[in-house]
């Protein structure tokens, strides 16, 4: 069975279907994290599913599409943050196709090096926008303690971030990982061994 | 009819029927101009014309939820940098014992009127465009069909998972799911919640990709569209005036 190649921008149908699908997640990891009042986002499982399915271009993809819909339905601000979902879906396709994601271990391995891309992305995107804020709460006192004791706006900006993406993004990438494990197996084929769909005939 | 998830408020005023394409450039423009031109009073300009586009096009009360949690964060910054921007010298005011600086408080006016002016200039793009005619737009633009499809089969896909999690989290909580309570519960109620429909979804995109393909959903034919739009004359002004502007922002730059 030929493994997909990393870099592939042939998009087959199967693919494409999987990037509405991988928004949908994110959107509904979001909205039950706000139902159960969970202290996390959880809105990055289905870009991260797209990117272990389907290699770090598709998961890019949906994550620069995930923000654009999210722009256009709720919040504008979030077209910005596309920068910051293309990283994510980027990292974990690579470590996805390095084959590092297969226990539970690694899935966390995977989230603290996710959270860190992500925060390192951010950090620039929020100095421009919000002053170096985040946002969330506890993030953002944090970042108001370190300005008052005159760090650096980059530093306070950064670790107000990474304050906040690592759990989130190490909770993100457990739940994708043990989603991952539950799927049938002729689904992750259909991904995983190139253009099996566009043999029908 | 399926669906759709959008911000699109139907009425019928002359800011509607302008083409997407140029709300974009519109959006673009009053994105580029403050940064262009880096005065406060350029962008509370820009931000009065897109006030007045806003209340032209009658939507100006549906602002207000796309920009509340904007808001609720500038508020934040400006508690934060008024008391410990790094360049804080003059005091402004003083509230109770604590000390507001000038200095401070005019970088969060900054940049509340710049993320302001993004989300007026966005909220007339989103509020007054069908989300439909803007992917169509785009297609006869230049934009890949394929991707055309993408968009909006994401704005579809949206409702119907929505729907499917109301029934998810009654069919759980029937069969005795806590959904509140402590902390650990409530993470303990996610994956019982999310795993259907996140399994579902994905299983179903295969049937989906079958069900196109079926449909000649990769056929190379050039397209036709559903709805032919004239061009009008006036999507031509339009598009003029604000090349002209950019232009005149650019202008101003080298010269002053």
């Amino acid at each position: 069975m030929n493994k997909r190649r990393l870099w592939s921008f042939s998009f087959t149908t199967a693919t494409l279907v999987l990037i509405p699908a991988a928004i949908g997640i994110n959107y509904i990891g979001k909205l039950f994290a706000g139902v159960l009042k969970l202290p996390l986002w959880l809105d990055s499982i289905g870009t991260a599913l797209a990117s272990m399915l389907s290699g770090p271009v598709v998961g890019a993809i949906s994550g620069a599409i995930n923000n654009i819909i999210y722009g256009l339905t709720m919040d504008p601000i979030s077209f910005v943050y596309a920068l910051t979902s293309i990283a994510i879906g980027i990292t974990v396709g690579i470590i996805a196709y390095n084959g590092r994601i297969n226990t539970l271990w690694k899935s966390i391995i995977a989230g603290v090096v996710v959270a860190i891309v992500a925060a390192i992305v951010s950090t620039p995107l929020n100095v421009i926008f919000w002053g170096g804020q985040t946002g969330n709460v506890w993030g953002d006192a944090l970042y108001a303690y370190l300005i008052a004791h005159a760090v650096p706006v980059w530093i306070a900006s950064f670790l107000d971030e990474i304050v906040v993406d690592f759990p989130d993004k190490i909770a993100t990438m457990i739940i994708a990982f043990l989603i991952f494990k539950g799927l049938p197996r002729k689904l992750i084929l259909l991904y995983q061994s190139g253009e099996t769909i566009e043999k029908l005939d | 009819m399926a669906k759709t998830l959008s911000l699109y408020v139907e009425r019928n005023t002359f800011i509607h029927r302008v083409d997407s394409i140029n709300k974009i450039l519109y959006v673009l423009v009053s994105v580029a101009i403050p940064l262009i031109l880096p005065y406060k009073f350029v962008a509370v300009l820009l931000i009065l014309i897109s006030i007045s586009f806003l209340l032209l096009a009658k939507v100006m009360r549906r602002v207000i939820p796309l920009i509340e949690f904007s808001v609720i964060i500038l508020l934040s910054i400006v508690i934060i940098q008024g008391l410990f921007h790094a360049g804080n010298k003059t005091v402004a005011f003083h509230i109770a014992r604590i000390t507001f600086y000038k200095e401070g408080l005019s970088y969060a006016f900054t940049l509340s009127m710049r993320v302001i002016n993004i989300l007026l200039a966005f909220a007339i793009l989103v509020l007054t465009t069908k989300p439909s005619e803007l992917i169509e737009a785009l297609v006869k633009k230049g934009l890949s069909p394929r991707f055309g499809y993408v968009l909006s089969s994401a704005l579809q896909i949206i409702p119907q998972m929505m729907s499917a999690v109301g029934s998810i989290m009654d069919a759980q909580r029937s069969r005795g799911l806590e959904t509140e309570g402590n902390l650990a519960v409530r993470i303990r109620a996610f994956f019982p919640l999310i795993g259907p429909v996140v399994m579902g979804s994905l299983i179903e995109t295969r049937e989906r990709a079958m069900a196109l393909e079926v449909r000649a959903f990769n056929s190379r034919e050039k397209k036709t569209f559903l709805n032919e739009r004239q061009n009008l004359r006036s999507d031509n002004v339009i598009r003029l005036i604000l090349f002209s502007i950019l232009s005149l922002s650019i202008v101003l730059r080298v010269l002053l």
